[in-house]
């Protein structure tokens, strides 16, 4: 018989009434998917480390308040979330302006990693951050709205152009980088045509 | 053009595989997805560029994890948990070394017997009796502060069966002390809650107000509210609400009425049975919803938007409780404490006239208004002469020569 999986929430509640072994379970659950979080966001591995344990560190200090108000999932994404763009903001001022753009790692990064880096990089921010908390964090539309104070749908259409323009991004880089300039005034080339629309 | 016309949208196809669709829409898009060969496309598109994203992998975190371990040790749980956990551990030591105790405990018996010590632990043991068995005797003499010692606290859940203790809790809400007699009242009979207005005339005012307050604590009572109104120059009032224990209320009344000279009283009573019964139903509804509420919150997993719907409706049904909670204590608070509510005049001042103001203040307010008088005046007589002054000089100086002409004339006749 396959063990009871014990809900994030009700391990926190466990842990909010004093249980160390609950919390070792949360952070065995979510310390890689927070490490990658900010891995792929931020420049530095040591740097996603430590934030990854003051995401943590932040979670055990404000157990007493915590409330299962919504998941967990969501509680802990939206600490990690504050404490990147404080890492950010922080990057913004110590570094000279026109450097700002989010670099994550690239030393030791095989080129397909590089291939969808450079791909995901020509995508509207907002767009990316969508697509990467879709594709990477497996946040639901719900979620991502609540991060990004945008309503569903739009998360939905921001969602759904992000993939298209990454495919059209991904595909010309594959068979010739030189048409990727070309690839984007086709951004929308191919779709299929949808019920009302105007033949 | 032939192109075809879908039923479904893209965005809806890819909403779909994300899992982000209705049950309804997932049936529908799956049958046409089974027909279509180019949706097929899209999906296909859409499956290889979440298929090359997740070709970026980010290794495991290496390091240790230097700060958590200090972060959980200073975050200590409450101290209501680290008592259980304490507890346990004794018992399991007591558990694993029980044949131990055992055998200790009896050698230590048998020892205590064999040199008559059994005597020395016997007087002991009736010293502790005695002990036990003169609290007991005066407990009743005590017995107000046992029953509310034995009283559930104020926050205890709420339920039909509980409706007595819940009852003989009510007088602790606003004061500790509570004799067993009253609970009894209160159980028992109707849920009244009675009211008394009293006015007083009294010669003696301060003697009267030291005597009301302190007849007031006599019987348990406790002023809610007082005002005293008058100075030494005038007569003085003293209007009071009292809150006194509903059985010593009679009492209470009787004795204030010896302070002075009755003048009015008025006794009601308002039936908050049935009310309160009905509170009590309601409450216990609303408990129940929100412990449910509660549970599916805790054990059940789903979309944010439904988390936060649960979330919006046990906020409403705490409001709730906590609403009809304070109602439920305000109604026990206002059966189990009558109000009385005590207006004492003084007799004797309120038969003089009113001693008019002394001569010097007459004097300075007759200088206050004389000078205040000749200011308005000048003030007036500027004011006219400002509005109306133009309109003055434009007709003088109309009026001028005629006038002139005429006063010669006039003149020119008189000297002829």
């Amino acid at each position: 018989m396959a063990p009871t999986l014990i809900s994030d929430e009700a391990l926190m509640l466990e842990f909010q009434g004093g249980s160390h072994p609950a919390f070792e379970q949360l952070f065995a659950r979510y310390r890689g998917p927070l490490y990658g979080f900010f891995r792929r966001r931020l420049n530095g591995d040591q740097r996603a480390e430590d934030l990854t344990q003051e995401t943590f560190v932040a979670v055990i200090r404000a157990s007493a308040q915590y409330e299962p108000r919504a998941l967990f999932r969501t509680y802990l994404y939206s600490i990690a979330m504050n404490l990147l763009a404080a890492e950010r903001r922080k990057r913004a001022k110590d570094s000279p302006p026109g450097k700002d753009a989010p670099e994550p790692a690239t030393r030791e990064a095989p080129d397909s990693v590089l291939w969808i880096r450079h791909a995901l990089e020509k995508l509207d921010e907002s767009e990316r951050e969508i697509l990467m908390l879709r594709e990477y964090e497996q946040l639901s539309y719900a979620e991502i709205a609540y991060f990004q104070s945008l309503p569903v749908n739009t998360v939905r259409s921001r969602l759904f152009r992000a993939r298209i323009a990454l495919k059209e991004h991904l595909e010309p880089e594959r068979c010739n980088p030189e048409k990727v300039a070309a690839s984007e005034s086709k951004k929308n080339a191919g779709l299929p045509r949808v019920e009302g629309e105007a033949i | 053009m032939n192109k075809i016309i879908h039923p479904i949208e893209p965005e809806e196809l890819m909403a779909y595989l994300d899992g982000e669709v209705t049950a309804d829409r997932a049936t529908a898009t799956a049958a046409h997805l089974g027909e279509c060969a180019e949706c097929q496309g899209v999906v296909a598109d859409l499956r290889s560029v979440s298929q090359n994203l997740k070709t970026w992998k980010v290794e495991p975190p290496k390091s240790a994890t230097p700060a958590i371990a200090p972060a959980l040790a200073e975050n200590r749980p409450a101290s209501r948990n680290v008592f259980p956990a304490e507890w346990r551990s004794w018992r399991e030591v007591l558990g694993q070394y029980w044949p131990t105790v055992a055998w200790a405990g009896t050698a230590a018996a048998i020892f205590l017997l064999v040199f008559g010590t059994v005597r020395f632990i016997g007087s002991n043991a009736n010293n502790v009796f005695s002990q036990v068995g003169s609290q007991i005797e005066n407990s009743g003499s005590s017995r107000d502060r046992i029953t509310a010692s034995l009283s559930p606290p104020s926050t205890a859940p709420v339920n039909g069966r509980e409706f007595t203790q819940l009852l003989q809790l009510s007088p602790g809400v606003a004061q500790t002390k509570q004799p067993a007699a009253q609970q009894e009242q209160t159980t028992n009979g109707p849920l009244i809650i009675r009211t008394a207005d009293l006015s007083l005339i009294t010669k003696d005012f301060d003697k009267a107000r030291a005597n009301l307050e302190a007849l007031v604590k006599r019987h348990r009572g406790y002023v809610g509210e007082l005002k005293a109104g008058g100075s030494t120059g005038s007569e003085r009032t003293l209007s009071a609400t009292l809150r006194v224990p509903a059985d010593q209320l009679d009492l209470t009344l009787t004795e204030i009425k010896t302070l002075g000279r009755v003048e009015s009283e008025s006794q009601s009573g308002q039936d908050v049975t049935s009310r309160y019964v009905d509170l009590q139903a309601r409450l216990a509804n609303a408990r129940n919803t929100e412990q449910r509420l509660t549970d599916l919150l805790r054990n059940r997993t789903g979309k944010l938007s439904d988390v936060l719907e649960v979330e919006q409706e046990l906020d409403r049904v705490r409001g709730e409780i906590e609403r009809m909670e304070a109602e439920r204590k305000n109604m026990s608070n206002q059966v189990s404490y009558a109000t009385l509510n005590a207006t004492i005049t003084e007799d004797y001042k309120a038969q003089l006239q009113v001693v008019p103001p002394a001569t010097s203040t007459r004097l300075s307010n007759a200088a206050v208004d004389g000078y205040r008088s000749m200011v308005d005046g000048v003030v007036d007589l500027a004011l006219f002469l400002l509005s109306n002054g133009p309109s003055l000089l434009l007709w003088g100086a109309i009026l001028f020569m005629p006038a002139r002409l005429v006063w010669k004339k006039v003149r020119r006749s008189f000297a002829a």
